[in-house]
């Protein structure tokens, strides 16, 4: 017998979420602020690859998280009430996607900055946090727990949600483990094709749904490092029919998944 | 016409006609630590080895009933004490590599230093020596495999250039206690595969595959080394599932002898058997 370890008795929990790396991307690397040519792909999130992502997803009825950059809020408020109403979650990602293992004492600040901003913009606070590319400081999870967060989804260390610990102690915050092949940015970024990608989607729901485990997508909206482009929202849509015709699936958004994972874990 | 292939000169246990050797890099957290990073965000793939990959393929050996060895840096070791013990109760054989993965050529005297360090972690923990080592991320110097003889093993598993194992030289001469058993992580390692090539695992196991027939044609020695570690490793479901079938297809053909590197080097310095 299939054993459960999610709400109803599903078998597998499936969890798409989108990190909304649009020109706060760009902007620290271009010369100027207008950001042409080779970094206009962040504007190419902004302007399309959202939309066609949130498109899709109100198609598929899927209820996803989106990781946004305190700047990208700030700069498209719209697109981000825009997320909002369609019913899905918003989640912190740095101010300018900063690297987290880097800044110090700075870390605080860009923590508490990006916090306000997605706050003020969507009028509630926001319950995740996302390392942008991954990257963060042993200090992180205990300037998250002050900051009143539920959750982290930045590790790469588990195949399940697990209490994080602070000091040998349970915090009451959930880390919800990312999987570097679940993630269309460096499959994209070393040009692989939607084909392969949907293919390797596949090989990796199959596994983790024959072990019941979880399944957490990482998108991206860009041109270049994302989905965004329609041959690979093609890919996304193919991907979500396909886990579709598998009984026992629970579609759930991050913070969805962390409640569930810290009742589950008052219970046993 | 393909020239047929002489024949061969050297033998296997049980007269097989090819050993095959499942090896496990383990390579937790230290190569992160050994780089300078906090085991944190996505640089903390390493701790997926002990808290998922490493049951999860022991549960695949299990299954199949094979033996398999394990080569373990010192501070993992350090760090997952319970696990190396558990790893060595069943059965399988413990190695060293490295102490943190060092991913650089060491100096005469911290290379002795830190080899004698992982080596006694490794004795300590399983109570007897580890009898092969395996560079960590292929680095390996002029005097590695001395300061390993001086301390009693008798392997080295690093090397890329042959397709079987042979005697190794020390200072110019060949000794008749130590074997070189290459292993090649362009093809048969799952890290270049899931790290730079970002390959589905079902393209990884086709590939693999392919290895194996050639091999099991020619010279009847197939090594795979992979990681139990989720980022480039195959401790996470899909990847290990390839191990898994690779196995299961391996164990389809004839005259195949499962084993670890330890018996296949006290096979191969027996003599008489064809390896020089």
């Amino acid at each position: 017998m299939r054993e459960s370890r999610w709400p109803n008795g599903a078998y597998c929990a499936v969890n798409i979420t989108v990190d909304f790396d649009g020109e706060s991307i760009d902007i620290v690397n271009a010369p100027d602020k207008t950001m042409g040519g080779r970094y206009s792909y962040g504007r190419y999130a902004v302007k399309i690859g959202l939309t066609r992502i949130l498109n899709l997803l109100r198609e598929q009825n899927v209820r996803a998280t989106f990781f946004v950059p305190g700047w990208d809020a700030e700069q498209h408020p719209e697109k981000i009430r825009e997320i909002i109403a369609d019913g899905h979650e918003i989640a912190a990602h740095g101010y300018l996607h900063e690297d987290f293992s880097k800044l110090g004492d700075g870390e605080r600040s860009i923590l508490e900055k990006t916090h306000a901003a997605l706050t003020n913009i969507t009028g509630v606070s926001p319950k995740g946090w996302r390392a942008p590319r991954g990257l963060m400081s042993s200090r992180t999870h205990r300037l998250l727990k002050e900051l009143g967060y539920l959750y982290d989804s930045s590790f790469n260390n588990d195949d399940l949600p697990y209490l994080i610990e602070i000091d040998g102690a349970k915090s009451g915050m959930v880390e919800l483990p990312q999987f570097g092949f679940l993630d269309d940015g460096p499959l994209y970024e070393v040009y692989k094709t939607p084909r392969t990608v949907e293919k390797l989607w596949k090989e990796e729901f199959d596994a983790i749904y024959e072990e019941g485990l979880f399944f957490s997508l990482k998108l991206h909206p860009r041109g270049d490092a994302g989905s965004g482009r329609a041959v690979r929202i093609r890919a996304i849509d193919e991907l979500l029919s396909y886990i579709k015709r598998h009984p026992g699936i629970w579609f759930a958004t991050s913070a969805e998944v962390a409640e569930w994972w810290l009742e589950r874990g008052k219970i046993s | 016409m393909v020239e047929e292939r002489k024949m061969r000169t050297h033998t296997w246990p049980d007269d097989a006609r090819c050993i095959v050797a499942m090896t496990v890099d383990f390579d937790g957290t230290a190569n992160e630590v050994g780089r300078g990073l906090e085991p944190v965000g996505i640089h903390s793939a390493g701790e997926y080895s002990a808290r998922c990959g490493v049951p999860r393929i022991m549960r695949i050996f299990e299954k199949h009933k094979i033996p398999a060895t394990f080569f373990i840096p010192g501070f993992d070791a350090e760090q997952n004490p319970d696990l190396i013990k558990e790893i060595h109760r069943r059965g399988y054989e413990i190695a060293s590599h490295g102490y943190l993965h060092e991913g650089r050529l060491l100096e005469p005297d911290e290379e002795r230093e830190l080899l004698t360090k992982t080596h006694q972690i490794l004795i300590d923990l399983i109570g007897t020596p580890p009898k092969g080592w395996r560079n960590p991320g292929g680095n390996k110097t002029a005097l590695t495999v001395k300061f390993l003889h001086d301390l009693g093993y008798i392997y080295d598993s690093s090397d890329k250039d042959f397709d079987f194992p042979y005697l190794i030289e020390i200072d110019g001469k060949k000794v008749e206690d130590m074997i070189q058993i290459p292993n090649n992580t362009s093809s048969l390692d799952d890290a270049p595969m899931y790290s730079r090539g970002l390959i589905p695992p079902g393209d990884v196991l086709e590939l693999w595959k392919a290895e194996f027939d050639t091999l099991y044609q020619e010279d009847g020695y197939f090594m795979l080394t992979f990681h139990p570690r989720a980022g480039f490793g195959s401790g996470p479901p899909a990847r290990a599932k390839v191990v898994d079938e690779l196995i299961r297809y391996i164990k389809k053909h004839d005259g195949v002898y499962f084993t670890t590197l330890l018996d296949m080097a006290r096979w191969c310095l027996e003599g008489g058997h064809g390896i020089i």
